[in-house]
């Protein structure tokens, strides 16, 4: 660096900090506020919360959808054996998770800041920004304070990844067995952590082919020890609960559309990623951040095109962005690349002077690319400044638009009309007597009555051909619920039949951006 | 025994690659051969596969010649 080419780069990393802080605060004020909301905002989110119930009372979610209370998760367990003990101290809540969640994305941002500083010749400035980067992705920031354990999965691949990268070469025993411990802890708090598992797996070969298949056949011992035992014990309900029940259809289109927007949103520092990747592959070894990188990339882009699934598919692939782009522009600035000799002319003074402007302006047109935040109270002005307006909602602007289809259409700011709405309805189970049937399961847990189903996992297991329903469908057809509460219409056909027999909706209530629609039982000479 | 000793190299990586690729490309082509009774031909699904498993073939191609260098 000379001594007019520093300050340019300083002022350029400065303001390149600012925005991507600014992302932060915006995250952070936005986990804050759902800490505080007492319901569900991304849906299914209150069934995690039973399922951490059931876990603190030493029971597994793995159970029976054939009879009363018709419920099963299709989830593994780890997330929500962390979140037991705060049942215990603080009964049934969701601030807990959420907070979980937040910690957890908070975990994975430094743990790319750690392995961006050491891989990349330890500029602070790079290690802070690519940390900063991820926690600004539309991806991450939406799902990151939420009671549900995807971002808990990405911390564990993350560390795990990190982990290994600087223990397997070195063969440090202890530093392998604590990555792969990591690994399965990752699986076992959500499936899709298999790919993550399987690039690990890959690289371990590349960097050692014999060593690879021990540490791989106790990976695989010990992950399948935990299977069974967890198969047995749900006598085979975890089998076909977690596995069976999670095989989904698959949407092309929405595939397509989510790696789109994956590229629109993160181009400016996937496209350095793709860079490190094809330098690795070319002229170095390959790192384990780049087989990560292309596996979570790959096939976490496929798997986001299922039913039920979306863009928190690529949150993983986001975290392995940031950290090999980090690294790459790192070891540009540091000279650092070994480059063939009929590349080296991209080592000469004017390339470096010119990459010294560029690199921050990369993390500056990220931070614009990922925007998002609140257009009115105390936003309202920066909002102006910036040029954005409302697009997603009345006083929210998400850079990502919530045009494509499965992208989760959250992340906007509750208000107190959200929550008098939630406890309205709360209000109206308390009203009546006996079971509930709700779509949504933090009503009936706040009133104290049963959860009763989990709707979309009735769904898969139907559209799966494990699913009768019949002692369900007697049951509405009795009319033996006091109250329907429906939202997405995700039960079963069957199911959403017997309910328009037996039941009439009365009522609409609008909470977090939804409609609730409250179903009475219908007098006997209704129709 | 160095680490790079025992490491893959360079040019088994794309031996490996090129035949995965090869030999996936023939297996997805080969549902359409064997299925006889299966209609509409080459889905879209299939196509991305083959895409997929051709690049992969190409990279391990090119791999080759980088010889002993470690993977």
């Amino acid at each position: 660096m000379t001594r007019l080419t520093r300050p340019i780069y300083n002022a350029l990393v400065l303001a390149a900090l600012v925005a991507l802080s600014f992302s932060l605060l915006v995250y952070v004020l936005y986990a804050l506020n759902l800490l505080g909301f007492p319901y569900d905002y991304d849906q299914g989110e209150g069934f995690e919360v039973h399922d951490t119930v059931l876990f603190s009372r030493l029971q597994l979610p793995y159970r029976d959808t054939e009879v009363y209370p018709f419920y099963a998760s299709n989830y593994p367990p780890l997330f929500h054996i962390m979140a037991a003990p705060f049942v215990w101290l603080f009964g049934p809540a969701y601030w807990y998770g959420r907070l979980l969640g937040f910690l957890a994305s908070l975990a994975a941002a430094a743990a790319i800041a750690g392995a961006v500083y050491v891989e990349g010749g330890r500029r602070k400035s790079i290690a802070a920004l690519s940390a900063l980067a991820f926690l600004s992705s539309n991806f991450v920031y939406h799902i990151g304070p939420l009671f549900r354990q995807h971002i808990m999965m990405v911390a564990f691949e993350t560390l795990a990844i990190v982990m290994l990268s600087r223990a397997f070469p070195r063969r440090e025993r202890r530093g392998i067995a604590i990555a792969l411990l990591l690994l399965i802890g990752a699986g076992y708090t959500k499936q899709l952590a298999a790919i993550s598992a399987v690039a690990a797996i890959a690289w371990m070969f590349l960097r050692g082919p014999l060593r690879a298949l021990r540490w791989t056949i106790g990976f695989a011992l010990a992950g399948g020890a935990i299977f069974a035992a967890l198969n047995l014990a749900s006598d085979g309900q975890w089998w076909l609960q977690a596995i069976i029940a999670n095989v989904n259809d698959f949407d092309r289109q929405q595939a397509f559309g989510l790696f789109i927007l994956w590229f629109k949103l993160h181009g400016f520092l996937l496209i350095p990623a793709c860079l490190m990747l094809v330098y690795e592959t070319y002229c170095d070894r390959l790192s384990v951040y780049s087989l990560w990188f292309a596996a979570t990339a790959l096939l976490g882009g496929i798997a986001s095109g299922t039913w039920g699934a979306g863009d928190s598919y690529f949150v993983t692939s986001v975290a392995a962005l940031c950290i090999l782009s980090g690294i790459f522009l790192s070891r540009i600035l540091g000279g650092a690349l070994k480059l063939p000799r009929r590349l080296r002319f991209l080592s000469s003074s004017p390339l470096c002077a010119a990459s010294l402007v560029l690199i921050p302006l990369l993390y500056l047109g990220y931070a614009r690319a990922t925007l998002k935040l609140p257009t009115d109270g105390r936003f309202q002005g920066i909002a102006e400044l910036l040029g954005v307006e409302s697009n997603v909602r009345e006083n929210f602007y998400d850079s990502a638009t919530f045009l494509v289809g499965g992208y989760a259409q959250i992340g906007y700011f509750l208000t107190e009309d959200d929550r008098e709405a939630g406890d309205r309805i709360v209000a109206l189970i308390e009203a009546t007597e006996g079971s509930v049937l709700s779509e949504e399961a933090g009503f009936t847990m706040a009133a104290g009555r049963d959860v009763v189903t989990n709707p979309t996992q009735l769904r898969n297991l139907d559209l799966a051909g494990r699913y009768n329903g019949d002692q369900l469908v007697v049951m509405i057809d009795g009319q033996e619920f006091a109250l329907v509460i429906l939202r997405a219409l995700f039960y079963p056909p069957a199911v959403l039949e017997a309910i328009d027999r037996a039941y009439l909706h009365r009522e609409t209530i609008h909470m977090n951006g939804f409609d609730y629609l409250i179903l009475y039982p219908r007098e006997r000479d209704e129709s | 025994m160095s680490e790079r000793d025992e490491g893959i190299t360079k040019r088994q990586l794309g031996i490996g690659l090129a035949v995965i690729g090869a030999l996936g490309f023939l297996a997805i082509l080969s549902i359409d051969l064997l299925d006889v009774g299966r209609q509409g031909g080459i889905g879209p699904a299939q196509t991305m596969a083959l895409l997929l498993m051709a690049a992969l073939a190409l990279v391990g191609i090119s791999l080759i010649p980088l010889g002993d260098a470690p993977a």
